[in-house]
Formats: C-alpha cells, sequence, structure tokens
C-alpha cells in the first residue's frame, strides 16, 4: 500500500464479504422454497426472500466497487484520497441505510413499508430490484455523489491514467443511470423501458468499464506488464462494450409493447456482446503468459483468471445463448434467464471484486500476500464457488429447456405450476450445489484467519 | 483502429444479409416500398462519398510528401462532401417523416431507416476523425516520416464509404 | 495521383451505371441478370475502394484478404437471397 488513505477500502471490503454471506444464505431459503413451497413461511415468503437475495448482491458489489475505487484511484493518481473522512462517513451511511432496508424487509409488510416511507410522495417502489424506499434511494445517491467528489477531486489533482479515468467514468454513469430509478411512468410500457436504463446499463454497460479498469488495475500489479499494452487492450474492451451494450439494450424491448424493430437491433448487437467479453479472457490469459515477475499472491492472479474464463461463459456464452429474438420468443423469463444471471454475476462481477480483495486486502493488513497456506484455502473456496457455481448454471439451465419444452413448445403444454413440479429434481441438485458454494465461502472467509509465514511487504 | 474496422463491417455485413433475406420472404412489400425512395438522392450521395474518399486518398498522398498544410485542405474538402451527405440524407428523412413513414411502418422502412442513420452516424464520427487529424496536420503534427494517425482516420473514413457503396444498391436499386 | 483520379471517375460511372440500372431492365434485360450485374458492379466498386484507397494491396499476407472476403461474402449472400425467389 503506497498512501495512508487508502486503507479506507478496508471496511468496504469487509462489509461485502459480510452482506455477501448473509446473500447465499437467502439464496439457500429461496432455493429450498421452490421445492419446499412453505419453508419458512409466513415469516419469509418467496418474494421476500428473492427481493432480499437480489438487493444485497446488489449492494454488497457496490460496496466493493466503491472500496476498490478508493484504493484504486489514489495509487493510480498517485496521491492521496481528497478527504479519508468523507469516505468512511459515506461508508457508515451506507452500511446502515442498507442495514434498516433490509430489516424493513424483512419485519415490515412490503406495502406498509412504502407507506411508512413516503412512496406517496414519489412513487419509485414495488419494481424488480428497485425495490428500495424512497430514502434509501435519495441514501444511494448521495452516497454516490459524496464518492464521485472525493475521487474526481483526487484524479484532477493527480496523474491521470487510462485506468482511473475508465473507472472514474464507470462510477459516474453508474450515478447518473441510476436516476432513471425515481422516474416511474404509470404507461407500464414506458416504465419498462425506463426500467431497464438503470439494469441493462448498469450490468452491460457501465458496470463493464469498471470491472475493466479493475482487471487491468490488478494485472498490471501482478504480471508487471507494460502500461502501454495493458491500456491499449482496456480502451479496445471497453469501446466494444459500449457500443455493443448500448444497443444491446434492444433485447430487452422484445415483447413488452415496445416497436417491433427492437428485434433486429437487440439481436444483432447483444450477439456482439460476447466480443469484449472474450477479449477479457483473452487479456488476461495474455498479461499472465507475459508476466515479468512472478508476483507473489498466487491466488489474485488465479481470481484474475477465473474472471476472465467466467464473465465469458456466463455473460458472453449464457447470454447470447437466450439472446435472438426468435429463441428469445421461447425462453423468455424461464429459468434460462435464471441460469445466465447467476453465472454472469458470479463470473462478471463478484469474482472481480473478490479479485480486487484478494490482491488489495494482504497488502493493507502489511504484507505482500498471505501465507502459502491461507493462499491454498483461498484457492480451494475459488474452486469450491466456481464449480457450484457452473453446476447451479448447468441445472437451471436442464430445468429451464425442460420447463420451456413442457409449458410452451409441448403438443398439449402444462400450465406453470405443472411444468414446476416436473423439473423439482433440477432443483433439488441446484440447492445442493448452493450448499457447496456456501461451503466455499465459509473457506474464503476462513482464509483471512489463517496465519503462518507470511511473504514480506513489497 | 483495424480491430474497430472488422468489426463495424461485421455488424453491417449481418444487416444487409438480414435485410436481403427478410426480403426473400417478402418481396412484394419490399419492391412497393423501395418505389417511395428517392434513388437520384442516394445516387448522388453515392457520388459525394466516393468523390470525399478520393479526396482523402489525394491528402494521405500529400503528407507522404510532407505537405502537411494541403494535406489538410484535402482533407477539409472531404469533410465539405461528408456533410453535403449528412445535408441530403437529412433531407431524405425528413421528407419521409412528412410522409409518416417510421421504423415501425414495415420492415423496409426499418431497414432503410435503421440503417440509414446507423450509417448517418458513422459519416459523423468519420467527420470527427477527419476533422481531428485535419486539425493535427495543420498545426504540423505529422510529417513525411510520421503519419500513422493520418493513415488511420483515412482507413476509416474508407470504410464508411465502402459500407454505403453496398446499401446504395441493395436498398434503393436492387429489385 | 493519376491512377486515383482515374478510378474516381471510374467510380461515378460506375455509380451513374448503378442508377440507371432500371434503364437496361427496360431494354429487356431479366430481372435475374440485373441483380447480377448491379452485383457485380457493386463488388468492382468496393474492391477499388478497399484494394487503392484503403492501400490494403501493400500489406502481404492474410490481413489483407479479410475486407474483400467481406465484401464478396456479404454480395454473394445477397445475390443468393435475391435469387431465392425470382421476381
Amino acid at each position: 500500500m503506497k498512501y495512508q488513505s487508502q486503507a479506507v477500502a478496508k471496511p468496504y471490503f469487509i462489509a461485502a464479504i459480510g452482506l455477501f454471506v448473509g446473500q447465499i444464505v437467502f439464496g439457500l431459503i429461496m432455493g429450498l422454497q421452490y421445492v419446499v413451497g412453505d419453508f419458512l413461511f409466513p415469516a419469509i415468503p418467496f418474494n421476500v426472500a428473492r427481493m432480499v437475495h437480489t438487493n444485497l448482491l446488489i449492494v454488497w458489489l457496490l460496496f466493493g466497487f466503491m472500496g476498490a475505487a478508493y484504493y484504486l484511484i489514489p495509487e493510480e493518481s498517485e496521491r492521496e484520497l481528497y478527504s479519508p473522512k468523507l469516505a468512511m462517513l459515506m461508508f457508515w451511511i451506507f452500511l446502515i441505510a442498507g442495514a434498516l432496508t433490509i430489516l424493513g424487509y424483512l419485519f415490515v409488510p412490503y406495502a406498509k413499508l412504502a407507506e411508512m416511507t413516503g412512496n406517496d410522495l414519489l412513487a419509485t417502489m414495488g419494481r424488480e430490484f428497485l425495490e428500495q424506499p424512497l430514502p434509501t434511494k435519495v441514501g444511494i445517491v448521495i452516497v454516490a455523489l459524496a464518492m464521485l467528489f472525493n475521487l474526481s477531486m483526487t484524479v484532477l489533482r493527480g496523474r491521470k491514467t487510462a485506468i482511473n479515468l475508465v473507472m472514474l467514468l464507470g462510477l459516474w454513469g453508474l450515478a447518473i443511470f441510476f436516476l432513471f430509478s425515481f422516474y416511474n411512468p404509470a404507461n407500464l410500457v414506458k416504465d419498462k423501458f425506463y426500467w431497464w436504463w438503470v439494469v441493462h446499463l448498469w450490468v452491460e454497460g457501465v458496470w463493464e468499464l469498471i470491472m475493466g479498469a479493475m482487471l487491468a488495475f490488478v494485472l498490471i500489479k501482478v504480471t508487471g506488464v507494460d502500461r502501454e499494452v495493458i491500456e491499449k487492450w482496456l480502451y479496445v474492451i471497453i469501446a466494444m462494450a459500449l457500443i455493443t451494450g448500448l444497443i444491446g439494450m434492444g433485447h430487452h424491448y422484445y415483447w413488452i409493447g415496445t416497436p417491433s424493430y427492437w428485434q433486429w437491433w437487440g439481436s444483432v448487437f447483444s450477439a456482439l456482446e460476447p466480443i469484449p467479453f472474450f477479449m477479457m479472457t483473452l487479456f488476461a490469459f495474455n498479461m499472465v503468459n507475459r508476466r515479468r515477475r512472478e508476483h507473489p499472491n498466487k491466488a489474485a492472479v488465479l481470481w484474475a483468471l477465473g474472471t476472465g474464463v467466467m464473465a465469458f461463459l456466463g455473460a458472453g456464452v449464457w447470454g447470447f445463448l437466450h439472446t435472438l429474438a426468435p429463441v428469445n420468443f421461447y425462453t423468455h423469463g424461464s429459468q434460462i434467464t435464471a441460469a445466465h444471471g447467476h453465472m454472469a454475476f458470479y463470473g462478471a462481477y463478484v469474482m472481480v471484486v473478490i479479485t480486487m480483495i484478494s490482491y488489495t486486502m494482504p497488502l493493507m493488513r502489511g504484507r505482500a500476500a498471505n501465507s502459502k497456506t491461507a493462499q491454498v484455502v483461498e484457492m480451494w473456496s475459488f474452486w469450491l464457488m466456481t464449480v457450484a457455481m457452473v453446476f447451479i448454471t448447468l441445472f437451471l439451465t436442464a430445468a429451464g429447456v425442460l420447463q420451456i419444452w413442457l409449458q410452451r413448445i409441448a403438443a398439449e403444454p402444462m400450465g406453470f405450476m405443472a411444468a414446476q413440479d416436473q423439473v423439482a429434481l433440477f432443483y433439488w441438485m441446484r440447492e445442493i450445489s448452493g450448499l457447496v458454494f456456501f461451503v466455499g465461502l465459509v473457506l474464503y472467509i476462513t482464509s483471512f484467519f489463517i496465519k503462518g509465514k507470511e511473504a514480506p511487504a513489497g | 483502429m483495424w480491430f474497430f474496422i472488422f468489426a463495424e463491417l461485421l455488424v453491417f455485413g449481418i444487416f444487409f444479409l438480414a435485410y436481403a433475406f427478410a426480403r426473400a420472404r417478402n418481396v412484394e412489400l419490399f419492391n412497393a416500398s423501395q418505389l417511395q425512395l428517392d434513388r437520384l438522392s442516394g445516387a448522388i450521395n453515392t457520388a459525394l462519398l466516393v468523390t470525399s474518399s478520393y479526396f482523402v486518398v489525394r491528402a494521405v498522398e500529400r503528407i507522404h510528401h510532407g505537405a502537411a498544410r494541403a494535406c489538410a485542405y484535402w482533407l477539409a474538402a472531404a469533410m465539405a462532401c461528408g456533410g453535403a451527405f449528412l445535408l441530403l440524407k437529412l433531407g431524405e428523412l425528413g421528407a419521409k417523416m412528412e410522409a409518416d413513414i417510421s421504423m415501425s411502418t414495415n420492415t423496409f422502412f426499418m431497414f432503410y431507416i435503421g440503417l440509414g442513420f446507423f450509417h448517418f452516424m458513422h459519416v459523423v464520427l468519420g467527420m470527427v476523425i477527419l476533422g481531428a487529424v485535419a486539425l493535427k496536420a495543420w498545426r504540423g503534427g505529422y510529417s513525411a516520416a510520421e503519419h500513422t494517425g493520418v493513415e488511420t482516420g483515412a482507413s476509416y473514413w474508407h470504410m464508411v464509404d465502402l459500407v454505403w457503396i453496398v446499401l446504395f444498391p441493395l436498398i434503393y436499386v436492387l429489385r | 495521383m493519376k491512377g486515383a483520379t482515374f478510378l474516381w471517375l471510374l467510380l461515378l460511372a460506375l455509380t451513374a451505371l448503378t442508377m440507371q440500372s432500371a434503364a437496361l431492365a427496360a431494354a429487356g434485360l431479366s430481372a435475374g441478370m440485373l441483380v447480377m450485374l448491379v452485383l457485380v458492379v457493386t463488388l468492382a466498386k468496393g474492391y477499388i475502394v478497399i484494394d487503392h484507397f484503403m492501400a490494403l494491396h501493400q500489406v502481404n499476407g492474410a490481413w489483407r484478404w479479410i475486407v474483400p472476403g467481406w465484401l464478396l461474402l456479404v454480395l454473394g449472400l445477397i445475390g443468393y437471397a435475391f435469387n431465392l425467389n425470382p421476381t
């Protein structure tokens, strides 16, 4: 660690991991509710568990991105953070707001929560992934703006590199597109149309910039390859990601009441969205093969390579599977979407945040890398979680294919619930994979507490 | 930059083939709708782009001899042609809008307006690139020895021209 | 530079030919032949731009053939699609 203020990243990362555990616990609860419908009912109904599972994911990834930004920006700008105090203040505001929101979901009926938090003033709640009460949404904006002010001031006064500029651009985009969550037109088609401006333009737009910057940063550090080379790759990747991602948004506009030309534009452009992800895979492997030094933190290198591969598989391949309009006509809103969602979020965003944590945590704790034993445990957790996620994805894909066949293609189509009964076996297997994932997560956390002979601080 | 050119050609190629095969399934509609296009305007636009491409070739040739000012003049001439193309195209699209034709009218017009607009944006981007190159050339940023930027910008512009060379006969003429 | 000027004039002439192809149809050329003609003219125009304007004739190896290959493939498939259902 070169600058004292980079240490503010640490609480962000710890909070991120804590919320990650919560997300997985609720994932397991929900997974079981798929097959044992009344499990924990009425304390935690399925819709609440789902809301907590997805919201926790978003919030902990945001914690991860913010932590990564607070670590990466000072180092790239070659100066201390503009205001570490402001960063810490925002951390507590975000954590408390996040915790209160989740507790609200769990202990207050949703309609009551809406009433209590002023949804009458400006109705923004009740939409998938944007369920947060108004005060939370406003809080997110405040936290994001304070962070952007803090980081922008740091970059403006310091060195400007491709990495910190791309990171900053991604974070600004994240904040700006979130503003569409306050726009909730009464027309359902328009509502969905702009809803995707948050959801799609985050995960298939600006988040890719953040991801690219984080990956490039870690790769420079662990491989020692020239910055020039890495920056060239980064430019090409983010340009491709933006071009394909922006118009590729059309693939969400099939069958929801928007004009039919979106079927053409969405199909063609989103079919190209795997290209930037494929380039990220090539990028990671290429840089590691051309490495100029052996970094003692092997675990971070493994996570970086894993990000490249899993992001391409989850976001690229599984996205492409159902992105073409004629295919999507059948697969729309089935378990195929769930399969894609799981592997894409894990492969792209979860893994890149963990890559960053894996590289920075030892440095923030005063060593170049963790002890051999700790790294071995961490690598075990990598394989357990990754393989478990591959199986979750495969089982959900199988469930999706069967579901589509029974419900939408067969000569005598079944009703939704009847088809769900038929695919229960896959849901059971998915739940078991989920437990393996949880074991991997526990191992991951354990690895932070394992002592042993450490590499000296570098 | 070549990577982008390949990617762009790939996208346009897919759309051209989509047009051709969508047409094969609905020949009458496409033929009838095509009659409403202004073929002369399309042909003039082709001539404009071809001419601008030629000017860009002259610009590249000049910088090979180190004549930076002349290079900038030729590039400005190419941009003028590009500007004329944009005006004419806007007129065409405006006339279609007045006739209440939009992307939702039918599949033919979806392609005509969609692809036209998409190509339009590429002409705009190409002009921005040419403008940046011309400005740098004017300020003496390129020489007979070092002029990669000019050649790269030129390649992008030729790609925009090439795409239109296929687009014009495909959408305006072939039936 | 004379070469480029000549090619430019040739491109303009070919554009005029494409434009006036309907007149050829009136002169008794079949629709299928007309499609072929326009595509061949387009191929020629595209090739001039690629090989001479983009200056790919100076490049060696496989890279040189990517863009002409794209042109040939796209035009070939367009020709195929237009002959699926001759009018």
